[in-house]
């Protein structure tokens, strides 16, 4: 993740990881990120991958949990694979035009 | 299956990371269906109807409706992987809007270009559409008819198309949307290789030690693709990522060398990336002197502009001559490179010197095997053709080709754009298999395969696919049809260049769609289509997979395909109607013959019979014209490139694979072209063998750096550049009906920079108007959202119909690919 700045509390975060961890401690490692305050692993590969996401409420919140396994003496590599912010506080923020509005604007023409 | 925002976002996500470990997409993140609805559907496979990596599905259908879609694990491409719209893609036919009668603007009862849209039977729509058709011919000849098709149109439904055009109604003005996709890339591979497409193939993502993206936001518009790329790059660790572009995106995540330069100045990084290799001593010396020959291209050729326009006055040699060239030789080339130093280009380009050196070293080392993929960046660029031209040459230098992960790729935005648009044909100046109308001999091989008299085709290149819009605003292009695209918000400077077009009232404008768009609802008529697995047909993907499906489901009733159309429709013309006296006298047989006895029916199209249409089968389009035509156009089609290094193999046998990549010899795909021992038409023992070119060597073109059309100024300060997102296909004609794609990004917002805002005293959120010299556009601000310009640059996305940035855009093009760049203009942003 390239961005650093902390976000709105209003903000739904979601991020997606794959752990490559050292095989002998993979149920170390299972038990470690599900004891994360909204963790879920979804799925483990035949080779240990372990698939898993963080939902948080900021990139600050994110980063913390992430450094937590990060950190943890049974993982090889952490990969950060998706992040995606949802912003709640405009939601219902979206303009929304009838198609045929578009012509009009269309005939509007320059400006 | 509604699932809310939340959840849609954590599916994409756990389905993001699945894929990059390798593993099946978990339960909660699949188009969820139950296990007892399971027993009930039916599965067969199909491309996905999206972009051009060409990704396989299983789609599932149950009491007739498509229900369920997943990735197709026996797929090469996508190993079972979906992205999410693939995801969503059982949806797509089941927007509530979709169309079913045909709907023509009358008056009392009359067709009236001001009246309202009144639905019609398909009987009075074509007799309006003949009517109209005959008309224009009456008046001004074929060259008053004119088809903006698809690279998304079936391989069948486009080889039909060409052949009524060039053919029957004896037009070349039909051009594929695909000319603002891939047009320049196509003039790059023609003019380096002679030959169109890529030379290697996907399984370069697992054989490359770097990546270089040119322009090309892979994580969002190619996401398979970029899983494969993503998991090469974690599960090798010496493996590198370079990303170029004039903003930041999705793609830099992963990025070891993310670069962000000034728009136009990929041409300037380009030739120091030679300058580099040759001042190094890195060039592959045994390689460029058996393999390549060295060539000065023409310059200053303008802005593909109207004539009138001050920069083709001002410009020398914009004419015929654009795309000339004379020999030179390496110390010549090598000379002319030499200006591109790191300094001046670092400063030109913006981008710190160290940054470029490491990634000419990525080139220039002949350890690395490197692999390069470009899209838009590179193809919607007034020096499109050169800016490919430009990457060949250094893949070239180097000897870095048509070998595992050594590979020069550029990467397609439609599903067949390759297939269909390339392959097939439909430009304006082009014929199937490479071949072009101006060439007399392949207009002879034309005729000969569709036996029609000689001088059937006639031979000057139509109206490509801006100059279309400028024929119809002229009222020099009358009699207009527009199928399986959305050009009236594809296309740059819809204000001044394309609506005006489509109004103009000597003009009648028929439009084929399965939803009422933008460009639907600008037409006189509007047909109703059948989409995707609603009917049987071919795609061909950007590494020269040709893939094919069956028709799984009904159309709803009154939507017919855009085959069925141009087929049916061609029963509305005698010979006579269309041809002159002295064509008809050189084959009178054909005399009081309908267009689709001739086109069709009684040439090698419909040879095959409906007995190999099984009874269980759907095929709409078969059964009502009493022949296997689905089968009869593509063999038809395949005789073209047979024996001429565009093998397909037999129709049937694509319905049992998942899909071959051309040439197909002796049942045998080939997966790296030119390339002695992968490739069956190279000539033994000559190592590599550019055989596109006469003497078997592809061309390093000198070509220098040269301003854009158009560049920020003191009023219009800011670049503005459009492009695409994750979530949209295209135009969202398709994805803006899914709910759960709609609601993850239901607006196109713009993206600048917090300065560039806080400078204009905008906030997050604020609504402002998008103004250039041509036109303005309302949207949001965004400022913290996946793309990141730098400051001095903006970017919108163009999936959105009720905010039309291309109102906004500039309609230069490529004066040799004649290909629009939709990522330079100036404009200006205020509050509203």
């Amino acid at each position: 993740m390239t961005q650093s700045k902390d976000s709105q509390p209003s903000e739904y975060h979601v991020a997606s990881f794959v752990a490559y961890p050292i095989l002998a401690q993979l149920d170390e490692v299972k038990q470690a990120i599900t004891d994360i305050e909204g963790a879920e692993i979804h799925v483990t590969s035949e080779e240990g991958k372990i698939v898993f996401t963080m939902e948080g409420s900021s990139y600050r919140d994110i980063g913390t949990k992430m450094d937590i396994i990060r950190v943890h003496k049974g993982i090889i590599n952490l990969s950060p694979v998706y992040h995606q912010i949802l912003d709640e506080s405009t939601d219902n923020d979206a303009i929304q035009q009838e198609p045929k509005n578009i012509l009009k604007e269309l005939e509007k023409n320059k400006t | 299956m509604t699932i809310n925002r939340r959840e849609f976002i954590k599916a994409n996500a756990i389905a993001a990371a699945a894929a990059v470990a390798g593993v099946s997409v978990p339960a909660v993140a699949s188009n969820l269906i139950t296990s007892s609805d399971i027993t009930k559907l039916k599965w067969d496979k199909a491309p996905c109807r999206f972009c051009g990596t060409g990704c396989s599905v299983n789609v599932g259908v149950m009491d007739g409706k498509v229900v369920a879609t997943h990735g197709d694990i026996k797929s090469p491409v996508n190993k079972g992987l979906n992205c999410v719209k693939g995801y969503f893609l059982s949806k797509i036919m089941y927007g509530k809007d979709r169309l079913t009668t045909p709907l023509l603007r009358m008056t009392n009862g009359k067709y009236d270009k001001e009246g309202e849209f009144t639905p019609v039977s398909w009987d009075q729509a074509f007799n309006v559409m003949a009517e109209k058709a005959k008309d224009a011919l009456k008046k001004d000849g074929p060259e008053a008819l004119g088809m903006f098709g698809s690279g998304q149109w079936t391989v069948q439904e486009g080889y039909a198309a060409v052949k009524l055009m060039k053919a029957g109604f004896r037009t070349n003005n039909i051009d594929p949307n695909a000319r603002h996709c891939m047009a320049s890339a196509v003039g790059g591979f023609m003019r380096t290789f002679g030959i169109d497409e890529p030379m290697g193939c996907y399984d370069d993502l697992e054989a490359a030690d770097a990546f270089v993206l040119w322009g090309s936001n892979m994580a969002e518009m190619h996401p398979i693709l970029w899983t494969r790329l993503t998991d090469r790059r974690l599960s090798a660790p010496h493996v590198k990522v370079a990303v170029l572009s004039t903003f930041e995106h999705r793609s830099f995540d992963l990025a070891d060398n993310g670069m962000i330069f000034t728009p136009q100045t990929d041409l300037a990084i380009l030739n120091y990336i030679a300058n580099y290799i040759i001042q190094t001593g890195r060039v592959n010396k045994d390689f460029v002197s058996k393999h390549t020959n060295f060539r000065l291209g023409e310059t200053d050729i303008g802005y593909g502009l109207r004539p009138e326009h001050p920069l083709e006055q001002a410009a020398k040699n914009n004419g015929k001559t654009a795309g000339s060239s004379t020999p030179i030789d390496f110390d010549e080339y090598a000379k002319f490179v030499s200006t591109y130093t790191v300094e001046s280009v670092s400063k030109l380009s913006g981008v710190p010197e160290h940054k470029l050196e490491a990634l000419a070293e990525l080139y220039a080392d002949p350890k690395i095997k490197v692999t390069s993929f470009w899209t838009m960046g590179f193809n919607q660029h007034t020096r499109g053709v050169w800016a490919n031209n430009l990457v060949y040459n250094i893949h070239l230098l180097t000897g870095k080709i048509s070998t595992p992960g050594n590979s020069p790729f550029s990467l397609t935005g439609q599903p067949s754009a390759c297939g269909t648009a390339r392959e097939v044909g439909t430009f304006s100046h082009r014929l199937p298999a490479d071949m072009v109308v101006k060439n007399p001999k392949h207009r002879a091989i034309a005729e000969k395969i569709w036996d029609l008299p000689e001088g059937t085709i006639p031979p000057k290149p139509g109206y490509h696919a801006v100059l279309q819009n400028r024929m119809l605003k002229d009222g020099k292009l009358n009699f207009y049809w527009v199928q399986c695209n959305n050009n009236m918000q594809a296309a740059a400077n819809t204000n001044e260049e394309v609506y005006p077009g489509y109004r103009n009232p000597k003009n009648f404008i028929v439009v084929s769609d399965p939803y009422p768009t933008v460009t639907a609802q600008a037409a006189d008529l509007i047909l109703p289509t059948a989409m995707w697995v609603e009917k049987e047909g071919v795609y061909g993907n950007a590494e020269r997979r040709t893939q094919s499906w069956y028709q799984m489901v009904e159309a709803p009733e009154g939507a017919k395909s855009d085959l069925w159309q141009l087929v049916e429709f061609s029963k509305r013309f005698n010979v006579e109607d269309v041809w002159p006296e002295e064509l008809i006298a050189k084959k009178p047989e054909v005399r009081g013959k309908t267009l689709f006895d001739v086109l069709y029916k009684d040439s090698s199209v419909g040879k095959f019979s409906l007995d190999e249409v099984p009874e269980d089968r759907l095929n709409h389009d078969a059964r009502d014209f009493g022949f296997y035509i689905q089968k009869g156009l593509f063999e038809e089609y395949a005789t073209f490139g047979r024996g001429h290094a565009h093998d397909l193999a037999p129709y049937d046998r694509y319905h049992k694979e998942r899909g071959l990549r051309w040439p197909v010899v002796n049942g045998v795909e080939t997966k790296w072209r030119f390339k002695e021992g992968s490739d069956p038409y190279v000539k033994p023992g000559s190592g590599w063998d550019f055989y596109g070119k006469p003497d078997g060597r592809a061309i390093i073109f000198a070509l220098p750096y040269e301003p854009p059309a158009e560049s920020p100024d003191e009023e219009y300060d800011l670049w503005l550049s459009t492009g695409r997102v994750l979530e949209h296909w295209h135009s969202g004609s398709m994805t803006q009906r899914v709910p759960e794609l709609y609601k993850a990004m239901p607006d196109a917002l713009v993206y600048m920079h917090p300065d560039d805002a806080k400078k204009r005293n905008m906030r997050r959120g604020d609504l402002v108007k998008l103004i250039s010299r041509r036109g303005e556009v309302q949207t949001r601000v965004e400022t913290r959202g996946r793309n990141k310009p730098p400051i001095g640059l903006v970017y919108m996305p163009w999936f959105d119909a009720s905010r039309l940035v291309n109102k906004v855009t500039l309609d230069a093009t490529d004066p040799l690919s004649k290909q629009t760049d939709f990522k330079k203009c100036a404009i200006k942003i205020v509050k509203v």
